[in-house]
């Protein structure tokens, strides 16, 4: 009933909007808090039990990292290629846009990890006579997964370029402005714009799919935490259970990761909004 | 100052202009009617080679510029245009708007730029506004931007494609107004319009178009109470209820 | 009609799809003469080989499709769940209880959602097993593989799939049950007879993209062992040297499916397309 009353009085007195984002985080914390309690009670596992920290803690930071450097080379990678792509994509010259609509098929239509596998093997063996070392196959396979975002991430390009409405490349074009300047002067900032959501989406899913990188014997954060798991039944005093700790724990910061580039371009897309924009469907 | 020579043009099998010929003196008003589906947007369009013509010769200034080898973006800065549904750039400011042409296509200096939009917002009536974003514009505040955006290339002529059209009754006033102060001023245009008030007050000749061809031209009085040809007779009756 | 422009115009066109053609196939054939020309081709091998991979895709073809019809009963309920508008409150202790149930409830599915959209399949697959292993570990490990899979895959394309029924519903949603009950409609014959007809249409093409979606994405439970396309084809590549020809095979068998099926849904969704209208945006199963 309290509860209650204090919402209406919330409700009636302040600015709603702004209470709204801040009790959203506070919601999700105290709602993660207690899912997390709740599945460790249920599951009877402990998410905080110090002997499998220590022995899972270097692999951790380790996997983390790797995982990171993993995203680094691959978000800037595939955003680049998927905006060079989408571009071509709009030309009226089938000569530039048929190849990439084969390229945008292929990509999308088989599951990254065949991707992954296959790039390994060929990828590897194709430039072993300029390039060396183990990491090749996997550095091969972090480029092949760009090459599988970049698709993605064409056609959200894609659909900002052609969300902005006709009739000002018109107005563009009616100035004087040659097809480049109205490229860059009118098009591509409000095309930008409008990508920026979906663009969020697509970026989580690049560090989600980071994690395929593991099916070749990658130590990434669940490449280290697949190979822990050998450990565990080997070494004495482990328990079972630890099982849950690793991957709630692996969850945790995967979901981190993923909350943290949605927002990030969330924010990014609120700066930079342009009232009168409809948004992109992708 | 214009000259359309004989324009055809063709949107796959479909024959929009039929052989146009008209002339536009300088510092005349022209006005063009018809009903829609009669080629008016496309002819005005074919001015300013945003639409190529299939045959025939367009002259601006006496230049023959529906060439293959010519500057089409120079061709666009000697006419400028007013859409019907405005196009601005939704983002930028009234001010940047204005300002994007010169900086871009004409090499002008920021400063000069922003001097001489500044000038232009105010002889539309919309200085106060400059920094306003479109979406924060009403309809017509919007249609006069995009007028002085057009005036900032300094063209010899305007083409305005049903400027009034998408506003709401009670914006029509001021951009009319706009559009007749321009008149006065001496600067060529031709304008594509159902605003029967603005031709009579500003027009020397109007033109009635209907499926591709020119049906008959004359003093906005002639058109008006003693339209030759059936079909202008029932198009005019029809916009002057 | 046939102006000097004319002509020219439509020779660059010409010129252009050729172009564009043998750009296509040429890269295509530099692509493939590399890999045979390292690897090798065999189409004995092809010819012999060819039940084992469909083995394969049957088993993600089963797996796929219980996934996802079971998946979207779980959808279907908590997309309803969360497209129920929570804002209505009536007053007194009874309606608070009811607000705090309702938006509980919401939240929680929220949350669901949530946990599948930001976590990596591959995840969630070793987890749900890893429960299973403690759980029932008298259970044959071919059997709770099988099952940790199925539940996976189930949970995860529940979630997907609830976004998109949630997203349906509230897209008819607004004005339509007030305009309903005007004429007549209790609140439930709104809901079946206005609501869902409307929602049903719109939510076609994404459920069809999302088990496509699936499909692919039911190549991870070889990560539990599961011996669905892929791993036949990871198998015949590792250990009957053969690389090229079971790329070959596993990429056509996913492509032979998945291309014709987007471009039949790309274009029902062209045809049907109401602007402004249309839940494309609704997210689908991406690993």
């Amino acid at each position: 009933m309290a509860t209650a009353e204090a919402s209406v009085a919330e409700v009636r007195g302040q600015p709603v909007v702004r209470h709204a984002a801040l009790t959203r985080v506070i919601e999700a914390v105290i709602g993660a808090s207690i899912f997390l309690i709740l599945l460790q009670v249920l599951l009877n596992f402990s998410l905080l039990d110090a002997e499998f920290w220590r022995r899972y803690g270097g692999s951790f930071e380790t996997g983390i990292g790797t995982t990171l450097r993993f995203v680094g080379i691959i978000l800037p990678l595939s955003a680049v290629l998927g905006f060079f792509l989408g571009w071509l994509r709009i030309s009226r010259f089938r000569t530039l846009s048929w190849p990439v609509s084969v390229y945008v098929d292929f990509f999308r239509g088989i599951p990254p990890i065949v991707i992954v596998i296959y790039a390994s093997i060929f990828g590897a063996a194709l430039l072993q006579a300029r390039f060396t070392g183990k990491d090749l196959a996997w550095n091969v396979a972090a480029v092949a997964l760009a090459l599988h975002s970049a698709a993605y991430q064409s056609e959200i390009f894609r659909a900002g370029f052609q969300s902005v409405p006709r009739g000002q490349l018109e107005a563009a074009q009616a100035l004087g402005m040659r097809p480049t300047q109205s490229m860059f002067n009118v098009v591509l900032p409000q095309a930008l714009r409008l990508s920026l959501p979906p663009l969020g989406n697509e970026f989580a899913v690049v560090i989600k799919d980071t994690s395929l990188l593991a099916a070749i014997g990658t130590l990434d954060l669940f490449g280290v935490s697949q190979d822990f798991i050998q450990a565990v039944f080997l070494q004495p005093g482990a328990s079972v259970y630890w099982l849950l700790t690793m991957w709630t724990a692996v969850a945790l910061v995967y979901f981190a990761m993923t909350t943290a580039v949605t927002q990030v371009l969330l924010f990014l897309e609120r700066k930079f909004h342009v009232r009168g924009l409809e948004g992109v469907s992708v | 100052m214009i000259r359309v020579e004989d324009v055809h043009k063709y949107f796959g099998t479909l024959h929009v202009l039929r052989g146009i010929t008209l002339d536009v003196s300088k510092a005349e008003a022209l006005v063009i009617i018809g009903p829609s589906g009669s080629g008016k947007s496309t002819l005005l369009r074919c001015i300013n080679l945003l639409v190529e013509p299939d045959a025939g010769r367009v002259f601006i200034d006496g230049v023959h510029v529906n060439r293959h080898d010519i500057n089409r973006e120079w061709v666009r800065q000697q006419v400028g245009m007013v859409f019907q549904s405005f196009n601005l750039f939704t983002h930028l400011t009234a001010l940047e708007n204005v300002m994007l042409g010169p900086i871009r296509v004409k090499g002008m200096s920021r400063e000069q730029a922003e001097d001489k939009a500044k000038q232009l917002l105010a002889r539309v009536g919309l200085a106060a506004k400059a920094n306003a974003y479109p979406a924060e514009l009403s309809g017509g505040q919007q249609q006069r931007v995009a007028i002085a955006r057009a005036l900032a290339m300094d063209p010899k002529a305007m083409l305005f494609d049903e400027p009034t059209s998408a506003l709401d009754p009670e914006y029509i006033r001021e951009v009319l107004d706009v559009m007749t102060a321009l008149a006065r001023d001496g600067m060529t245009m031709i304008v594509v319009t159902h605003e029967m008030g603005f031709a009579s007050n500003v027009a020397r000749r109007i033109v009635f178009m209907d499926g591709g061809v020119i049906l008959e031209e004359g003093h906005p009085q002639e058109i008006f109470e003693h339209p030759k040809q059936e079909r202008t007779r029932a198009f005019v009756s029809k916009i002057l209820r | 009609m046939g102006s000097l422009e004319d002509l020219r115009r439509q020779r660059t066109r010409t010129f252009d799809t050729i172009a564009a053609v043998v750009l296509t196939v040429g890269i295509i054939g530099l692509l493939l003469e590399v890999l045979v020309g390292r690897y090798g081709l065999s189409w004995t091998y092809i010819a012999s080989a060819w039940p084992i991979y469909l083995r394969g895709a049957w088993v993600t073809f089963y797996v796929t499709t219980v996934a996802y019809i079971v998946g979207m009963g779980i959808g279907f309920i908590i997309g309803w769940a969360r497209a129920a508008r929570v804002s209505v409150r009536k007053p007194g202790a009874q309606g608070a209880a009811v607000f705090g149930v309702k938006y509980t409830l919401r939240r929680m599915g929220d949350g669901y959602v949530a946990a599948i959209r930001g976590t990596p399949l591959f995840v969630q697959i070793v987890f749900v097993s890893s429960v299973l292993v403690i759980r029932f570990s008298s259970l044959d490990p071919n059997q709770l593989a099988l099952i940790a899979g199925l539940v996976a895959l189930t949970a995860n394309t529940g979630g997907y799939q609830s976004e998109i029924f949630r997203a349906g519903i509230q897209t008819v949603h607004t004005g339509q049950v007030e305009a309903a009950r005007a004429i007549g409609f209790s609140r439930w014959k709104a809901m079946r007879h206005v609501v869902l007809p409307q929602a049903l249409r719109l939510v076609i093409p994404p459920l069809t993209n999302e088990y496509i979606g699936l499909l692919k994405a039911s190549s991870l439970l070889l990560v539990i062992g599961i011996v669905e396309l892929t791993e036949i084809g990871r198998r015949e590549a590792f250990f009957q040297g053969k690389p090229f020809e079971s790329f070959a095979i596993v990429t056509g068998l996913y492509l032979l499916i998945t291309v014709p099926v987007s471009k039949i849904v790309e274009y029902i969704e062209r045809r049907l397309r109401v602007p402004g209208l249309g839940i494309q945006q609704a997210p689908t199963t991406r690993v």
